[in-house]
């Protein structure tokens, strides 16, 4: 799971309440860094904060993502969103949360996105299980 | 005088004449001329004389002054045949017996073409030595009578009427044939006889004279009485102490004590006497003002009547005053008639002053209504027009419209025409016409109505033409404002916004942390870690409603209000759900208002999301929308009403929900749902209100406005 944001402080916390949640987290600051990231490894889910550095947005990041694997589960977050955004995310199929973010919500999004992930492989069948399945259940 | 001595010729029978001698012994002349009692006696007595004076034969010619014939009248002992030599007429000069008359100087003619035996004339004019008592009374010397007797003038023939007594006299000749023989002392007594035959004449004559008069006097008398009577005025002749002399019947009605005595009477009969008297007095005083009104009784009907009493004095022959005429005239009708009269004409002046109040009220609104007004009648001429339309159509009094003005009242003609004949009593039709101001072609909303008279036809039309792009330029003003003022709320939002952003991330680190340490916080320090897992959730809410204010901002534009309540909740048709709130929405045709869409739609959420709150055992929230149509069709508003069935809000606290950080879900809210959505609703120049009762429900009200544009 890719979780990217320009804040440390916010990033630190994310991955560390996914991880405790049993996910396995790769935690980026850039976009260029994410980018980078997609190219070494595949992801299942990736969570992406919209305004990166510079102009960058977590667009180019989850576009990135689906380069590598189009079935990849995404979902913006975001402190606001114009309608221009919030339209193309829809149309993309990506998700959007606004900060501040309910940390049920949260954790409800990720695991349906993660579940999402492992349908459509068990669908495509070639990769295998690349999510941990964990005791976040229930 | 024809007549007088026809009558005496018939006495001058002969027989009878020396029947009267024979009866009785011969007396003097004068004394047998005084028996005459009669004018007419004293010819065939003075004829009777002169043949006893040893004369043949006598006659005598009388005069006519009508016609100037001279024509024998009586005669004595002269034959019938031979009296018509006589006949003649005054003009005849050359006749010895018209130059006698008209000298009247008496003459003795000899053998002559007249007669064949000397003759004797005695003119025979009617004369007096001294004044008669008329002219001495009023002392003139001008008496005809006097006038003859001195001959100081010659004698006129054709005047022979008293200028003083207006008596008419008479002129006469005596013809006496002379004896054979005769002496010039028998003429001469003959003279003296017929001169004082003569004067007995006159005497006699003037007294005939005096009766005829005093007997056409009592006629006029008569006569006069008579009118007096009859005049429906009271008229009475006092003397000069106001002692009534003689009154008419309706004088007597007044002032005569009645023959039935009552006291009343009595009494009203004296008040008019001393009030007649009175009046008489001032008008004496006065002199010179001879007018009086005077009250009096009247003493038969006892009703009051107002006079005018007029009078005069009279006048003796000589000059005294004798006593005073009044005539009394009846003016209670007339007064009464003339204060009806001013009376009316005041009630007219005062309503003619409340017309004219009416008129310049009416001036001053049609002055200050803004618009033009213009004022047709049954033949839908022009008939007023007030100073704005007189710009669009011509003042109609100086040169006349010019060409644009022509065309603006052809096109007004038209309009103005059809409605007119037509049957509806109103009109609204779009005009256009052309607007001098802008120097454009405008339309206007021409409004008409009729004036109907009081058979029900049409007296005038009255038109308004209000100029639509001019409202509607008002209506795009505050529009635009309104935009601007959404625009400043949305620039207020942009900074809360950049605040909560900045705010956001800090926050988010924070909330995770809190979450992250909730397996090491040690027991004795749970209530503070409680405290600061809630208070940041708080903060939390209250970013997220900040960032809320921002998020999603758009321009204003035309929407339909229906389409923006079913996007809502079909965005929260999970959340409802999941409440157990069961959703009814009745939602009317609704024109486009112009709104800032997603800020309507966050208004919807907030009063949505409220609802549910509001029941957290489920119910039923309703949705409704209406258009409310304005009053000028221009205007109009769109209805949204949001009901719910929840605890309902404590009255209490209704007046303050709208207030900042107010709220009724305690932790769970930020208080600012609804302080939004005031303003979000008064920035669309909206009306918002709510109703609630505890335990049973609590209803929003949302009107927003909407302008056909």
């Amino acid at each position: 799971m890719l979780v990217v944001d320009d804040e440390a402080s916010v990033l630190l916390t994310y991955r560390l309440i996914l991880e405790q949640q049993g996910y396995e987290v790769v935690a980026c600051g850039t976009s260029r860094e994410a980018i980078a990231a997609i190219e070494k490894q595949p992801f299942d889910v990736v969570l992406c904060d919209y305004s990166l550095e510079e102009q960058h947005t977590g667009f180019e990041v989850i576009t990135a993502a689906r380069k590598r694997d189009p079935e990849t589960p995404a979902a913006l977050l975001t402190g606001y969103a114009t309608k221009d955004t919030a339209d193309e995310a829809s149309t993309q199929g990506i998700g959007i949360m606004f900060k501040p973010i309910e940390i049920d919500e949260f954790l409800a999004t990720t695991s349906t996105m993660v579940r999402k992930k492992n349908e459509s492989n068990e669908k495509g069948g070639e990769k295998g299980n690349a999510a941990p399945q964990t005791r976040r259940q229930g | 005088m024809g007549s007088l001595m026809a009558t005496a010729e018939i006495r001058l029978q002969p027989e009878r004449v020396n029947g009267r001698r024979a009866a009785q012994p011969r007396r003097p002349a004068v004394l047998r001329l005084l028996q005459a009692e009669r004018s007419e006696e004293i010819f065939p007595l003075l004829l009777e004389e002169i043949i006893a004076l040893g004369n043949p034969r006598a006659l005598v010619v009388d005069v006519n002054f009508d016609s100037g014939e001279v024509t024998p009248a009586a005669a004595l002992k002269w034959p019938r045949q031979q009296m018509e030599k006589f006949a003649t007429a005054l003009w005849v000069s050359e006749n010895p017996l018209v130059s006698v008359i008209h000298t009247a100087r008496p003459q003795v003619l000899g053998k002559t073409s007249l007669y064949n035996r000397p003759l004797y004339i005695h003119p025979i004019l009617y004369s007096n030595r001294n004044l008669c008592w008329e002219a001495d009374r009023i002392r003139t010397g001008s008496c005809l009578a006097v006038q003859n007797f001195r001959r100081q003038k010659r004698i006129r023939l054709e005047d022979q009427v008293c200028s003083t007594c207006e008596m008419r006299a008479y002129a006469a000749a005596v013809v006496v044939e002379l004896p054979k023989g005769h002496t010039e002392q028998g003429v001469a007594e003959l003279g003296e006889l017929i001169d004082l035959a003569n004067r007995y004449l006159s005497r006699l004559f003037k007294v005939e004279h005096y009766y005829n008069r005093m007997r056409d006097m009592e006629i006029t008398i008569a006569q006069m009485g008579t009118v007096m009577q009859s005049m429906a005025d009271p008229v009475i002749l006092t003397d000069t102490q106001h002692r009534v002399i003689m009154q008419n019947k309706a004088a007597e009605r007044f002032f005569k004590v009645p023959d039935e005595m009552t006291e009343g009477l009595v009494r009203a009969v004296e008040f008019n006497n001393l009030l007649f008297s009175a009046a008489l007095s001032s008008m004496l005083v006065s002199g010179s003002d001879s007018h009086r009104d005077l009250t009096l009784v009247d003493a038969i009907e006892g009703e009051e009547m107002l006079f005018e009493a007029v009078s005069a004095p009279t006048y003796g022959p000589d000059g005294i005053q004798l006593g005073t005429v009044t005539v009394m005239r009846d003016v209670t009708d007339l007064r009464r008639a003339d204060q009806e009269l001013r009376l009316n004409y005041d009630r007219l002046r005062e309503a003619e002053e409340v017309v004219r109040q009416d008129r310049d009220r009416l001036n001053l609104i049609i002055e200050n209504v803004g618009d033009p007004i213009v004022v047709c009648d049954s033949r839908a001429k022009i008939v007023l027009t007030d100073p704005l339309a007189q710009e669009v159509f011509g003042a109609g009094t100086d040169a006349g419209p010019d060409a644009v003005q022509f065309k603006n009242q052809t096109a007004f003609g038209a309009y103005i025409d059809s409605f007119t004949y037509s049957f509806s009593e109103r009109e609204n039709a779009p005009l256009r016409l052309y607007n001098p101001t802008l120097k454009q072609e405008i339309e206007y909303d021409a409004r008409s109505g009729k004036i109907f008279d009081e058979k029900g036809q049409v007296s005038y039309t009255v038109t308004v033409l209000r100029d639509l792009t001019a409202l509607r330029r008002v209506e795009q003003l505050k529009v635009e404002r309104r935009m601007l003022e959404i625009e400043k709320f949305a620039a207020t939002g942009r900074l809360a916004a950049t605040i909560a952003h900045e705010v956001n991330n800090p926050m988010e680190a924070i909330k995770n942390a809190i979450y992250l340490l909730a397996g090491a916080v040690p027991e004795s320090a749970m209530p503070v870690y409680t405290i600061l897992k809630s208070e940041t959730e708080r903060v939390a809410r209250i970013v997220r409603q900040m960032l809320g204010l921002y998020r999603n901002t758009e321009q204003v534009k035309p929407v339909n209000v229906n389409t923006i309540i079913e996007d809502t909740l079909l965005l929260l048709n999970r959340q409802l759900q999941r409440a157990n709130v069961e959703v009814q929405s009745e939602l009317e045709n609704l024109p486009d208002a112009v709104i800032a869409a997603d800020q309507i739609r966050q208004v919807l959420s907030n009063l949505v999301i409220n609802a549910k709150d509001a029941m957290p055992n489920g119910g039923r929230l309703r949705l409704r929308t209406r258009h409310i149509p304005g009053a000028d069709e221009l205007h109009g508003w769109v209805r949204i009403v949001i009901a719910d069935t929840g605890t309902g809000i404590p009255q209490e606290m209704i007046r303050s929900i709208f207030e900042p950080f107010v709220t009724t879900k305690g932790e769970k809210g930020t208080g600012l749902g609804l302080w939004i959505v005031k303003g979000i609703i008064q920035n669309h120049a909206g009306k918002l209100s709510v109703k609630s009762k505890l335990g049973t429900g609590t209803v929003f009200k949302i009107d927003l406005p909407v302008v056909k544009l």
